[in-house]
């Protein structure tokens, strides 16, 4: 910069996209992921019955993307606003086709949803009228599966493309982010699905749907952690902006969310739950839900850490 | 002898490249229709700017802006060494030798707050190519504001809009008249005009003045140019 005319103030005082963001980005991962496991497991074992983690998957997936919707929306200057970005669209713009995914995405986890309580909303005398409904859903089910599938996957990179266009944030705008959302929505969308099917299905903790999920369970966390070291790994050898903001690891109050949150809570957490414990608590209910706890919480913490220190480490 | 040789091959070589190379030139289709399109450029020069901010007002008046919010400012930059004593004053704290930089939209060819926009909102007009807002497509979303590398648009707490510096395209613009705060500026700080039209202040004043562009590196190709203070007696 020597030499150079330069500004440091800005016109727009502040980060431009707060914490309701964040949370948005989580819930948007969670929905995904969670979908996108449940469907991938019932493909690959050409399962055709509901199972618990189905149910428990379509539920999480179509609440936590409509509150992700309610952040969204509550964080617009004005929200009810929210209309002109379903009118107008620009085909250039991550949101916009993030938006176009969206608007297919949610009416379908709905659907999805309602195909897999078929059971339990049958048993609700006032929702017979939907019982016509879901017969007639039941042709296109597998079309819709497949279709859904691709949208929850869509959707949990979406959140990470969206943000990696802003391009003058060195932590934000790197092109292993849209993988590592994918990987850390998988995680956590799958965690949470886990704990829902274990108490409101009554699974069994140690079922063949939980056991497959257990072994898939390292690999995404082993992605997900190489995902991050790439990430910090090219800030610390990069250019002198990308220098600066590696700075976010080591110095300020979103490292501690980082090393304590991500890394402490995230990865350290469900390690130590179940391989520094005795056999007999690791396989118990309470290392179950402190491990899916821990990887839920890891994952917002992340989102948390990328958004906020990626935002005020600025070239 | 030798330098005669030399001279001989140089514009040998320089014939057979030009005509290798001019052919390429010529068939950019691009070049042709961008020359017929005004391209309007602001030049900011730091050596006359005594930071008076009078341009800044009549920014407000014109477009309208609510209190407390300016389409665009002045940042004072002291030139003095931290920790060292001044050489005019003898103080170690001073703001003795003052230069004073526009914060304003930079008018980027190359905009990423119109390609990011997920409504169009933030678009380059279609006559005169200014980055400009329809505030009645805005949603609010702060997507442009977090996409542009200079920090330099805002909500309009009023409208609760993006805003940014158009060149008062709507206000001055349109009416043949020169923005706001060019006409204000006593000090002939602010040059503005089309720097596709050859005879245009603007395009002479850049062909014989150095300026500067402001974070270059993103390519996004800004039009708000900087011609740096001059130090004299050095």
């Amino acid at each position: 910069m020597d030499g150079t005319i330069d500004f440091t103030m800005g016109l727009s005082q502040g980060i431009a996209w707060p914490w309701p963001i964040a949370v948005y980005l989580f819930f948007a991962g969670i929905s995904g992921g969670a979908l996108a496991t449940a469907i991938f497991i019932r493909f690959y074992k050409k399962q055709t019955e509901n199972t618990a983690f189905y149910k428990a998957a379509a539920i999480i997936s179509f609440v936590t993307i409509s509150l992700g919707m309610l952040c969204l929306v509550l964080d617009l200057t004005n929200p009810l606003f929210f209309w002109r970005i379903l009118v107008y669209y620009n085909l250039n713009s991550v949101m916009s086709i993030g938006v176009i995914a969206l608007t297919a995405y949610i009416p379908l986890t709905a659907i999805i949803a309602l195909l897999a309580l078929e059971d339990e909303l049958r048993a609700i005398p006032a929702l017979k009228v939907l019982m016509p409904v879901i017969e007639k859903l039941k042709a296109v089910r597998k079309p819709m599966e497949v279709m859904v599938l691709i949208l929850a996957l869509s959707v949990c990179a979406y959140t990470g493309f969206l943000i990696s266009a802003l391009i003058r944030f060195p932590i934000i705008n790197t092109s292993v982010l849209p993988a590592l959302f994918i990987a850390s929505g998988i995680s956590a969308g799958a965690a949470s699905a886990k704990m829902l099917a274990v108490s409101l299905f009554k699974e069994d903790l140690h079922s063949q749907d939980m056991k497959l999920l257990h072994g898939a369970e390292w690999p995404i966390m082993f992605a997900e952690a190489m995902f991050i070291f790439m990430i910090a790994t090219s800030l610390m050898t990069g250019n002198a902006g990308a220098q600066s903001a590696f700075a976010a690891f080591h110095t300020g109050e979103w490292a501690n969310v980082f090393w304590f949150g991500v890394i402490g809570i995230g990865f350290a957490g469900p390690l130590l739950l179940n391989f520094a414990t005795s056999k007999s608590f690791s396989h118990s209910a309470k290392a179950f839900y402190a491990s899916g706890v821990c990887a839920v919480t890891g994952m917002m913490c992340l989102r948390l850490f990328i958004l906020y220190a990626g935002q005020n480490f600025a070239i | 002898m030798s330098e005669n040789i030399e001279r001989r091959r140089f514009l040998k070589c320089l014939g057979a490249s030009s005509l290798i190379i001019a052919p390429l030139g010529c068939s950019s289709i691009e070049e042709e229709s961008d020359a017929n399109k005004p391209h309007y450029v602001m030049v900011f020069d730091q050596n006359k700017c005594t930071g008076c901010g009078e341009c800044k007002d009549a920014c407000n008046v014109t477009n309208n802006l609510p209190d407390g919010k300016s389409r665009m400012i002045m940042e004072q930059q002291s030139g003095g060494v931290a920790g060292e004593t001044c050489p005019h004053c003898g103080k170690k704290n001073c703001d003795c030798e003052r230069k004073y930089v526009r914060v304003s939209c930079q008018q980027c060819k190359n905009a990423p707050c119109v390609t990011v926009c997920p409504t169009g909102a933030a678009h380059r007009d279609e006559k005169t190519g200014i980055v400009t807002m329809d505030a009645s497509k805005c949603a609010g979303c702060k997507y442009c504001i977090g996409a542009c590398p200079y920090d330099a648009r805002f909500i309009n707490k009023e409208t609760d809009v993006a805003d940014n510096c158009d060149f008062c395209l709507n206000t001055k613009l349109s009416k043949g008249e020169l923005p706001a705060c060019v006409q204000q500026c006593r000090y002939d700080a602010l040059i503005f005009g089309d720097a596709n039209d050859p005879t245009s202040y603007v395009s002479k004043l850049l062909r014989v003045k150095d300026s500067v562009r402001i974070k270059p590196g993103f390519g996004t190709e800004p039009s708000l140019r900087y011609i740096p203070i001059v130090k004299l007696g050095v």
